[in-house]
């Protein structure tokens, strides 16, 4: 349901936005955790971004972003001592994150082009982050709350000069206070890059 | 035309990738494929001591939420004989011989399965079509279509398989035994292969138990 959700928020937010300095965008997020990489370090290819950002300066936007991303990883069957016994298992290990943010951009442009727009930018927000670890019919479960920080640098190029949309390539680090104490994570942090779909009008 | 094409590229990219990242969960074949096994100890316990032991032959115990039944028998099921018979075989193994439980055992074997009867309901409302959705789609009374909700009810069995080894030799002046070993295996009900799984998670519970035996 909400992929179908934000797919139509962002078809009609591309028809409402139309000759407007703004743009949104629906993108893609491939994502590799940076922090407690022993519990998951396998690359992340189930995730999204959405986000709408207006221009406030010929060269400088802000707006507002959201995302969500899947982290898992497979730990195959091992024995736990502990000491006065054992348990035996595999571990299945998952993060359901996601996030939003407040974010300011400054393009790197002259004034006269209007095709390929490149861009720094930091987004300052809160992620809520799920850390369960499942095996067997079990399961055990952590959220938390952090502040994020996610600096950011892309490139925003249309498709043609008249026309709204292009695409938007963007690599970010998030780092966030999340913590998990259950799961031995005293902050959270990936490095992701994005690409997607982006409606844009001046 | 091109950009007509790598704008119906872009949108399947986004929409399968979209696909992907709603909120996935282990693929439940491969989380039942074995069980839990988690094993305890009396690290006071000197299990080079015990020599004999005794143990069931086909009834093991039950405790349900759901049923007065306090045992599992063979021949109603082929569950009890084919646990007690992997015990016994790794008991066996580790040098400790079987005898009945009036020939004075140095250990007793209990085996159980602890029961949990789960159910939960929802109430569905079907929409325009009469599929289930979450809301209502139409207003009865002012001319669209209305389909009642009603209710689904499920229900779901979860258990676990206890083996506990008590300490007859050393019983309390007022008969009081210790467990001086337990296993807890589990899943029971959700299982591939009930009777495969279970015998392996008993041999996976003295493999990683090495102080069991007389050597």
């Amino acid at each position: 349901m909400i992929r179908y959700t934000l797919l139509l928020i962002f078809l009609c937010s591309s028809a409402l936005l139309r000759g407007q300095e703004k743009y949104i965008y629906l993108n893609l997020d491939v994502n590799k955790p940076m922090s407690n990489t022993a519990w998951i370090e396998d690359i992340s290819f189930s995730a999204g971004k959405l986000g709408y950002r207006g221009f406030i300066r010929p060269n400088f936007s802000a707006g507002l972003d959201v995302g969500w991303a899947n982290f898992d990883q497979y730990e195959p069957t091992s024995t736990k001592q502990n000491p006065t016994g054992a348990i035996t298992t595999d571990y299945f290990h998952y993060i359901y994150s996601y996030s939003a943010v407040v974010s300011g951009q400054y393009y790197f442009k002259d004034e006269d082009e209007d095709r390929f727009f490149p861009y720094a930018g930091m987004g300052l927000g809160a992620n809520t982050n799920e850390y369960v670890l499942y095996y067997n019919i079990y399961e055990d479960t952590e959220r938390s709350w952090g502040f994020l920080a996610r600096p950011e640098v892309g490139v925003l190029f249309r498709f043609t000069e008249r026309g709204s949309l292009g695409i938007m390539a963007a690599v970010h680090y998030d780092y966030s206070t999340n913590k998990s104490e259950k799961f031995a994570y005293s902050n959270f942090s990936a490095l992701g890059f994005q690409i997607g779909l982006m409606s844009m009008s001046f | 035309m091109i950009m007509r094409r790598i704008c119906y590229l872009c949108a399947v990219t986004i929409s399968a990738g979209l696909f992907l990242a709603c909120q996935t969960e282990p693929d439940s074949a491969e989380l039942i494929d074995q069980m839990v096994v988690s094993t305890n100890y009396d690290p006071e316990a000197d299990f080079t001591a015990y020599t004999t032991y005794a143990i069931p032959s086909d009834t093991i115990g039950f405790r349900s939420n759901n049923s007065s039944d306090t045992i599992i028998t063979s021949p109603e099921s082929t569950f009890p004989r084919h646990v007690l018979s992997a015990i016994r075989n790794n008991l066996e193994a580790r040098g400790y011989t079987r005898v009945d439980r009036n020939q004075d055992p140095d250990l007793g074997v209990n085996v159980m399965v602890v029961n949990d009867f789960n159910v939960f309901q929802e109430i569905v409302y079907p929409n325009y079509y009469g599929y289930p959705g979450n809301y209502y789609s139409g207003y009865y009374g002012y001319g669209s279509y209305y389909y009642y909700p009603y209710v689904n009810t499920y229900a779901y069995n979860t258990g676990v398989l206890i083996i506990e080894v008590l300490d007859l030799r050393n019983r309390t002046a007022d008969n009081k035994v210790r467990v001086v070993w337990d296993a807890y295996l589990g899943d029971v009900y959700s299982t591939i292969d009930r009777l495969a799984q279970s015998a392996d998670g008993i041999d996976q519970a003295f493999t990683q138990s090495p102080y069991l035996g007389k050597q």
